[in-house]
């Protein structure tokens, strides 16, 4: 950190490691918080609410970022702080989700063919999938996290992390049917 | 993944790549966030701060009772013991401020049947425009119920503005994270798997809920929850 001190509005001085955390913390919340919108989009559906809980994160992350001392941690760490706000707020009674029974909503032959709606398809078929299973599925295929990243981020077994995407995936198959020829089996 | 190979791995993450495109324009940058978290460590140290001012209010009337006669030795004890451990407390946490200042909560939370007076009128529902999610009052109310959170980190929460008749505290302790919702008065959905609820005093619902940051590891204080509960109904 080279720049010395420099004066707030109310004349005090502030000091240099505070202004360069500050610096690190933007640095990293300007390389990261696209793909950490993207990350909360897909797990809860909305970009409203995506929005909400990737400042969330970069809140909770600015708060402790003081105390991570493993920089190189930062990602896992913010994933992992994302993935169990999502999921809270998935388990609130009054915000029940969808089941796996509910209807997806249906799309026409000649929606299909607009990407948008193909995207929009995709997304409505995840929020019908239990959250624990939708994170699963984000964090393996939008991450690109291998099982052994996946199931440290969310805290289980390497095999519950298998379990939950050959899950998640056939919750999201059955919930969307035909809409989405890439999410069949291949052979 | 027994059921696709990497072709239809590649296949599904493209599909998810796309999924995710095409996102509006960001409703945050980092000033926005810089801000809120220093305003919500602001808020926090003054929450820490009345703590203390309301702990030694405390101690001064109970040096008071203790100089005006004998007969108010016991409550002089008691008032002194609040400020020993109050006095590390210029830095200490408001929960550590809170349970001085009512030490009989470790026996009422380690006894979840015991019969436990409530402390004044209940705190009912908050007053916000929209719900803190991690409310000083409520905070104060679980660190006098479950005393190893006194201190603990503020679990991440969502900053979408809900009713603000709710109050919320997350926190990260024990090895995993530890919810406590207080919901005003209204009709309330089933609470979520493994949570304790109970019908407040004010006549509104408390939702206790834990759970383990690794999978195969008990929920932190699974068999105090419900003490927890039983705690918190009668304040709330």
């Amino acid at each position: 950190m080279s720049q010395g001190p420099h004066n707030r509005a109310d004349g005090a001085v502030r000091p240099v490691e505070v202004a360069g955390a500050d610096q690190e913390f933007d640095a990293y919340f300007r390389a990261r918080r696209d793909a950490v919108r993207r990350t909360a989009y897909l797990l809860c559906g909305d970009w409203h609410r995506a929005d909400d809980h990737a400042q969330a994160a970069f809140v909770a992350l600015h708060r402790h970022w003081r105390r991570i001392r493993d920089r190189d941690a930062l990602d896992a760490w913010m994933r992992k702080t994302l993935v169990r706000t999502v999921v809270d707020e998935s388990r609130r009674p009054w915000r029940r989700e969808r089941s796996t029974e509910d209807p997806v909503v249906t799309t026409s032959v000649a929606d299909r063919v607009d990407g948008v709606v193909t995207r929009h398809v995709l997304v409505d078929g995840l929020r019908v999938v239990p959250p624990r299973q939708r994170a699963v599925l984000v964090l393996r295929f939008l991450e690109g996290l291998d099982v052994a990243a996946t199931a440290e981020v969310l805290g289980c077994s390497e095999g519950t992390v298998k379990s939950q995407t050959a899950h998640g995936l056939a919750a999201l198959r059955a919930a969307l049917g035909d809409a989405l020829d890439d999410l069949r089996p291949a052979g | 993944m027994q059921e696709h190979g990497e072709a239809d791995e590649a296949r599904i993450a493209a599909l998810f790549r796309d999924a995710a495109s095409g996102a509006p324009p960001p409703a945050f940058d980092a000033a926005q966030v810089v801000a809120t978290s220093r305003r919500i460590t602001r808020r926090r140290r003054s929450a820490v701060a009345g703590a203390a001012l309301a702990v030694l209010a405390v101690v001064g009337v109970g040096v008071v009772a203790g100089i005006s006669g004998p007969r108010d030795a016991t409550v002089t004890a008691a008032s002194g013991q609040a400020a020993d451990q109050a006095a590390p407390g210029a830095g200490a946490g408001a929960g550590d401020a809170a349970r001085a200042a009512a030490p009989e909560a470790p026996e009422a939370a380690a006894a979840p049947n015991a019969a436990v007076p409530p402390v004044g009128p209940p705190l009912g529902p908050g007053t916000r425009e929209c719900a803190d999610r991690q409310d000083p009052a409520l905070r104060a109310l679980v660190d006098q119920a479950l005393p190893e959170v006194v201190g603990a980190s503020e679990a991440a929460t969502t900053m979408e503005c809900r009713p603000g008749g709710e109050r919320g505290v997350a926190l990260e302790a024990g090895g995993g994270v530890l919810v406590v919702t207080y919901l005003p008065p209204g009709p309330v959905t089933e609470p979520p798997d493994g949570a304790r609820s109970a019908p407040t005093a004010s006549g509104g619902t408390v939702l206790v809920s834990s759970r383990p940051d690794r999978a195969g590891d008990a929920a932190p204080f699974a068999d105090r929850l419900d003490a927890v509960v039983a705690y918190l109904a009668p304040r709330l």
